[in-house]
This record gives C-alpha cells, structure tokens and sequence, in this order.
C-alpha cells in the first residue's frame, strides 16, 4: 500500500524541489549572490566557470528553469489525489 | 490408431511414429539438423522439423491427440493453417520485442555486463569481502580490431570489469533475506516484500544521484557507464547479506551480544569501502590512471586543489554515505 512505499519518497522529493523552484532570484538569492551575474569577470574576463560554488549556482538556475513547467502538473495531481484520498 | 481419413503412409516411413521433439528450442534462431526423412515428404513437413520457433505446445498437443506417422500431419491443412499463424504470430511478437526494447535499454550493453564465468564470480567476491588481497585494480582494456579506440574487456577475461550478475543476485537475495528474518522474527506481512524492493531500489538511485551530482560538480569528466555505476552500487548488497547473516546466526547461536553483529558489520562496511575506494579511483579521477578510455584529453591538467577536492569527494563517498546506505540496510 502506499505504492509500495513511494509514496513518502515522492512526496518528500516534490516538496524539495517545490523548494528550490520558489527561491526568489532577485530576492534572495542576489544577496547572497548565488545569481550566475553575480561572479564578477576575474583577472583577464575570464569568468571562473569551473569551482563548486559556481557549478552549483549554475545546477540550481537550470532546475529552477528546468521544473517550472512540469512542477505545476505534478501539484495539481498531487493536489487532487491527496483532495479525493485524504 | 490411424483414421481412415488419412493417406496411407508412404512405404518407406521412418520406423519412429512420434514427432521430432521440440525441446531443445532456447534459440528461436537454432535450426536442428531434419529427423530422417525419406525423400517422397513434402516439403511442408521438412520445414516444420526444421523450424524451431514454433512453441512446443503445437508439437505436444499434435502428439497426444493423435497417433498417426510423422508425415501425415503435414496433410492435414487445418493443423498447417495453424502452424503458420503461430510461426507468423511468434516473429511478429519477437520482432516488436525487439524494436520496442531495444530503444529503452541497450541489451547489447546488458549483454556486455552478464558474460561471466564461475572462476569470475568466486574471484568478484573473494575481493569483495576481502579487498586488500587483490593487487591490480585497474580495468584492462583491448585495442578493438577496426582500429577505434580500445574498449573493456568483459567480466569473464577481466577481474577487475564490474558486472551486473553479482549485484541483481545480490539485490534478490537480501529482499527474500530480510523477509524471510523478518518472518522468522513473527513480523512478516506480504508487502514487506514490496517495501523492501523499493528500499533497494531507492538506495540505488540516491547513490547513483550522489555520484552524478559529485561528477557535476567538481567537474569531473569521466567516460564510465551507467551500468557500471549501479554494478558498483549492487555490490554492497553482498556485504549487507553477510553480516544480516552472520549476526543472525551467531544470535541464535548465542555467541556474545550484539557487538557481535556490530564487528560484523564494520568489518563488511570497511572492507566494501576499501573496494569502492580502489575501483572508483578510475571512475572519479580519471587522470590519476594511464590514460582513460577516451575520457581525458592528452594534456588535460588539473589544478591541485580540485585533485584534492575529487580525492575528499572520493573518501567521503566511500566511506560516509556508504556507511549510512549499508546502515539503513541492514536494519532489518
């Protein structure tokens, strides 16, 4: 029963990505300047594209971008199905 | 007894009056050589013992209606009617098969990590459980003969080749394990089987993630496998299955108190951190080997500060977030 187990690792993993999807860019993420127009061109233009810190930026941008669209379905089932089911 | 709807046999019909057994058929392809015939058969009954495909529900249901010699059946347009719709329906089904599968999971590829031996899978997991007897980890490699660049060898002529036998057998054994200690403790109920399969298989995929993720981050451009991840993934099932084992073992025997199993465990844990330590090497630092297959660039440098964080990234995984998937694993 609860597909078997699944179930809590679904709803954890969506609540987690909801997460990161709704960090404000602008907001929050500017202050601490995990923005990617926050790395300001090193000695020669040369952007420092390759640290952690960089690449982790980069990896949270593309997911915000990735999972917009696709979390608004997964919601709305989610929604529904814990509505009809309790 | 033969109908007398039937032709008479021809004079000189083979003594045998079954049909050819159909048997042997594990290779849909196989044609066996024809079952003595003498030359006035038609044709159709030299193509019906020759074709494999058919099912064998065809022959043995043929063969234990009726008792007539092996070449009258052929007469009969109904039974060849049926014959050839299931011999078409077999190709179609296999044909669709194999289109369909073929674009999800590359079997060849699959085929690659199941070729293994006996000698291999004694010798997988004696370095396994006892990793520091082993002396060459690196993967061998053979220049392939149209002259692209070389590519490994399979598991059955190299040690060091991770495999996928290992690891699913691994992965069945501690599910029914864990559920059968999990009924002899009084505590079973039937989708504890599914749980503990979904438990596995989470396991695998956070692993898988961790490492995908610490590829990406520390920049890490390695040419290895998926499979060969989830195979490196698998083998600590085989650790999990010793020491859930052994501790039960010792308790029923009644040997010491549960530091037993606790000695056990570690024991497993550290000697699983040691493989993974030793065969990732060549999967997360890649430039530390002779030159991996196509992965590194000739001159590709790394700076020392990213060779240690790879070098931390590595001992952290092997030994941290193994240590807590082996946990959870084994708490059964």
């Amino acid at each position: 029963m609860v597909l078997f187990g699944f179930g809590g690792l679904i709803y954890v993993s969506v609540l987690l990505i909801n997460a990161v999807a709704i960090l404000s860019e602008d907001r929050f993420l500017a202050r601490i300047g995990w923005t990617s127009a926050a790395a300001e061109p090193g000695f020669g233009g040369q952007r420092d594209d390759a640290s952690v810190k960089a690449r982790l930026v980069q990896f949270i941008s593309s997911v915000r971008t990735l999972m917009r669209i696709p979390l608004m379905f997964i919601n709305t089932i989610l929604i529904v199905y814990l509505i009809i089911l309790g | 007894m033969q109908r007398q709807a039937y032709n008479q046999p021809p004079a000189h019909s083979p003594p045998l009056h079954h049909p050819v057994p159909q048997h042997v058929s594990t290779v849909p392809q196989l044609r066996s050589p024809p079952p003595p015939q003498p030359p006035s058969q038609p044709q159709s009954g030299y193509g019906y013992a020759g074709q494999q495909g058919v099912p064998a529900q065809g022959g043995g249901g043929y063969g234990s209606t009726m008792q007539p010699p092996f070449g009258n059946f052929m007469n009969d347009p109904a039974a060849q009617m049926g014959l050839q719709f299931g011999r078409s329906a077999m190709d179609a089904g296999q044909h669709y098969m194999e289109q369909n599968l073929g674009r999800y999971v590359s079997v060849s590829a699959l085929k690659h990590y199941f070729n293994v031996s006996n000698s291999y899978v004694v010798s997988k997991l004696s370095i396994v459980l006892f990793p520091w007897w082993h002396k060459p980890w690196s993967r061998q490699q053979r220049l392939s003969n149209n002259g692209q660049d070389g590519y490994y060898l399979p598991p059955r002529e190299d040690v060091n080749s991770p495999d996928m036998y290992i690891p699913m057998m691994a992965i069945v054994t501690y599910i029914l394990l864990s559920t059968l200690l999990a009924g002899l403790r009084g505590a079973f109920h039937p989708e504890l089987l599914g749980y503990t399969a979904t438990l596995a298989l989470v396991v695998l995929a956070l692993e898988l993630a961790i490492i995908k993720l610490g590829t990406f981050l520390l920049n890490i451009t390695s040419s290895s496998q998926l499979l060969d991840l989830i195979a490196y993934s698998g083998y600590k099932f085989v650790g999990v299955i010793i020491s859930l084992l052994l501790s039960e073992l010792l308790a029923h025997l009644g040997i010491g108190g549960s530091w037993v199993s606790w000695v056990v465990f570690l024991y497993v844990f550290s000697a699983n951190a040691f493989f993974l330590l030793r065969s990732l090497r060549y999967v997360l630092l890649p430039d530390q080997g002779q030159g991996g297959v196509g992965g590194s660039a000739a001159g590709y440098t790394v700076a020392r500060s990213q060779r240690n964080k790879r070098t931390q990234f590595l001992f952290v995984y092997s030994y941290v977030v193994q240590f807590g998937f082996m946990l959870w694993l084994s708490r059964v």
